[in-house]
């Protein structure tokens, strides 16, 4: 698609209720991963906690203290910052496997397209969550802990765990799309004029599939949040990075439901709801727009 | 008839398996480690190193040798001993693990199924109505949210704060009974709220999928002739729309399987409940191994089972797919 198209695109994106809500959502949790301190100042920690152990939300203390005394809210916009780019860079690189698999599956075809797709066969019935789940304590172990480019070893290992447990949807859905795209005319007249086939899987093919990427990375995120909440809060987070899961693992783990702290961990849930919620409703209006014949459905 | 498709299904299974083993054996071997690490003894003499090494085999080639007799345990049901527990055999421990997951997860599953497809099944029949959208509305905000939060949310209102019914476990501790219907009781009143989260968590799905179903059927001609027909609204919905529409949710059914583990796992840890969720958290905090990886191969397995049910039943009810 040319730039106008996509700029057509976004306009008919932002007509649809749904998707308006969900973008204005993504929209106000970016701002707040990317500059939390802006809104909240530095990160609390143990030793520049402002509260009291346990506080209920009051006027100085919004959405409560923790167990160290920490912010609530001081955490949860930091938290947005750690949960979006988990999020983000783990979308990244399932779409990148997955379109790359998909493609070259569905352009090259004959035993080459056999061998990706039974092995994405196998990733797709395999409970990918368990995989992730064992996978990540193993990487960890093999990389170490410390630092790569100013991201923590513990958040790194998530990002690929989730990334090559959960690419296999991206391929199947690319590889068919592929496959029609590749009967088209100008797919044989490209062929015909002595294009290679990486020159046309990248100039004929890839473009011809970027919305359903783009639609599919959606879900995707969505689901990336959701895995690594669910990693962080059995144990896998980073305390020194807090996620939200990894606010809600501390809070299952101090036992704050049953001490009735509920503002420790609602905050953060929320925004996990909130977040998840708004790329659900992106991707269903993006399924509308690109599939115009199923409209008539909702 | 059909018996090529099963073959084709079972063969498949199969493979998957297998490939399951292999993973499992790989991954675990990728790990650095060696017995000097495990035996936390660095001074140990190179003899004894060795000795060691011969007594667990690793001397021996990784492939065939060892690799033969991991899958040879493997079949037996001998996974080792367990790191956490000491001395107890994983097997055992899971064993008695088990069946407080089968029956918190096989009840939840069954009512979220019923649930879920009666929700979905009028909102898609009644579009736009008030129970479609509360429904719709409802079931979008569970699907977006982790099971363990909905866990967090009822067990802070109804057991912490309300009262109702207890904040953890599977028995009250310490509890002598009287009879064994004190016992049956006991353990409802602890089931109950692991057992709404699962189900409320799982409703979501099911009914988004059942109600978009209903809705490709309900534009279908056979839908249409029977309402000319003149048969009622109600016996069109039950007797033509909503046995075309459950067929994707057969198919959902299966593959759910995997994700509900996700959710398992967590709300077991929410609750304390005893069974292969707080398992694999004791696992993973302890880095027990031998344990964790015994749980993977079950769990995996057990989903690839229950994807070739589902394929079979698939194929059961929609001749079509029989290729």
């Amino acid at each position: 698609m040319r730039l106008a198209s996509w700029r057509d695109f976004v306009r008919r994106l932002v007509h649809r209720p749904e998707g308006l809500v969900g973008l204005v959502i993504i929209g106000v949790f970016t701002l707040l991963a990317i500059a939390p301190w802006l809104f909240v100042g530095p990160l609390e920690t143990v030793t520049n906690a402002s509260g009291r152990r346990l506080e209920p939300p009051s006027v100085s203390h919004l959405l409560g203290t923790d167990n160290l005394g920490r912010d609530v809210l001081n955490l949860t916009v930091h938290g947005a910052r750690i949960s979006m780019l988990i999020g983000f860079l783990a979308t990244l690189v399932t779409i990148v496997i997955g379109a790359l698999l998909g493609i070259v599956s569905g352009f090259v075809g004959g035993r080459t397209d056999t061998v990706i797709m039974r092995i994405t066969d196998f990733f797709l019935v395999l409970p990918t969550f368990v995989l992730a789940l064992i996978l990540a304590p193993i990487v960890l172990e093999i990389i170490g802990s410390g630092e790569v480019l100013g991201m923590r070893t513990t958040l790194i290992v998530i990002v690929v765990v989730i990334g090559i447990t959960s690419w296999a949807t991206t391929a199947r859905i690319i590889r068919s799309q592929t496959l029609s795209v590749k009967e088209r005319a100008f797919v044989d007249r490209a062929r015909v004029i002595g294009a290679g086939p990486w020159h046309t899987m990248r100039v004929h093919i890839l473009p011809n599939v970027t919305g359903l990427i783009v639609a599919n990375a959606v879900l995707v995120f969505a689901g990336a949040i959701l895995t690594e909440t669910t990693l962080a809060f059995i144990g896998l987070g980073d305390p020194f990075a807090p996620s939200w899961g990894q606010i809600l693992g501390a809070s299952q783990d101090a036992g704050a439901p049953g001490l009735g702290a509920w503002w420790w961990y609602v905050s953060p849930g929320v925004c996990i709801v909130l977040v998840v919620l708004a790329f659900t409703l992106i991707g269903g209006a993006l399924d509308d727009l690109l599939n115009p014949k199923a409209r008539r459905r909702r | 008839m059909g018996s090529r498709y099963l073959t084709r299904r079972i063969l498949q299974a199969v493979l998957t398996i297998v490939g399951i083993v292999l993973l499992n054996f790989v991954l675990f071997r990728m790990m650095p480690g060696s017995p000097e690490r495990i035996s936390h003894n660095p001074h140990a003499s190179v003899a004894a190193r060795a000795a060691l090494r011969e007594r667990w085999g690793l001397d021996k080639p990784l492939f065939p040798d060892q690799f033969i007799d991991y899958v040879t345990a493997t079949v037996q049901g001998d996974f080792g001993e367990s790191f956490k527990f000491k001395g107890k055999e994983v097997t055992t421990v899971i064993a008695g693990r088990v069946w407080p997951t089968l029956i918190l997860f096989g009840l939840g599953e069954l009512i979220a199924i019923v649930v879920g497809l009666i929700l979905g099944a009028y909102s898609g029949w009644k579009r736009g109505g008030p129970v479609d959208y509360g429904g719709n509305g409802i079931s979008l905000i569970l699907y977006s949210m982790p099971y363990f939060l909905l866990g967090m949310i009822l067990l802070v209102i109804f057991a912490t704060t309300l009262g109702w019914f207890p904040t953890a476990g599977m028995f009250t501790l310490g509890q002598t009974y009287s009879s064994f219907a004190d016992q049956v009781l006991d353990f409802t009143r602890h089931l109950i709220l692991p057992l709404a989260a699962v189900s409320l968590g799982l409703i979501g799905q099911y009914s988004i999928l059942m109600r978009s179903s209903v809705i490709e059927t309900r534009g279908e001609d056979y839908v249409t002739t029977a309402k000319a027909k003149g048969i009622s609204e109600s016996r069109v919905l039950r007797g033509h729309a909503v046995p075309n529409a459950l067929l994707p949710t057969v198919s959902l059914i299966g593959i759910n399987l995997g994700f509900i583990i996700a959710g398992a796992i967590t709300v077991e840890v929410v609750f304390s409940w005893p069974g292969l969720g707080t398992l694999t958290q004791e696992a993973l905090e302890a880095r027990d191994y031998p344990m964790l990886q015994a749980i993977f191969l079950i769990l995996a397995i057990t989903v690839v089972l229950a994807n070739l049910g589902a394929d079979i039943v698939y194929g059961r009810l929609d001749p079509r797919v029989r290729t």
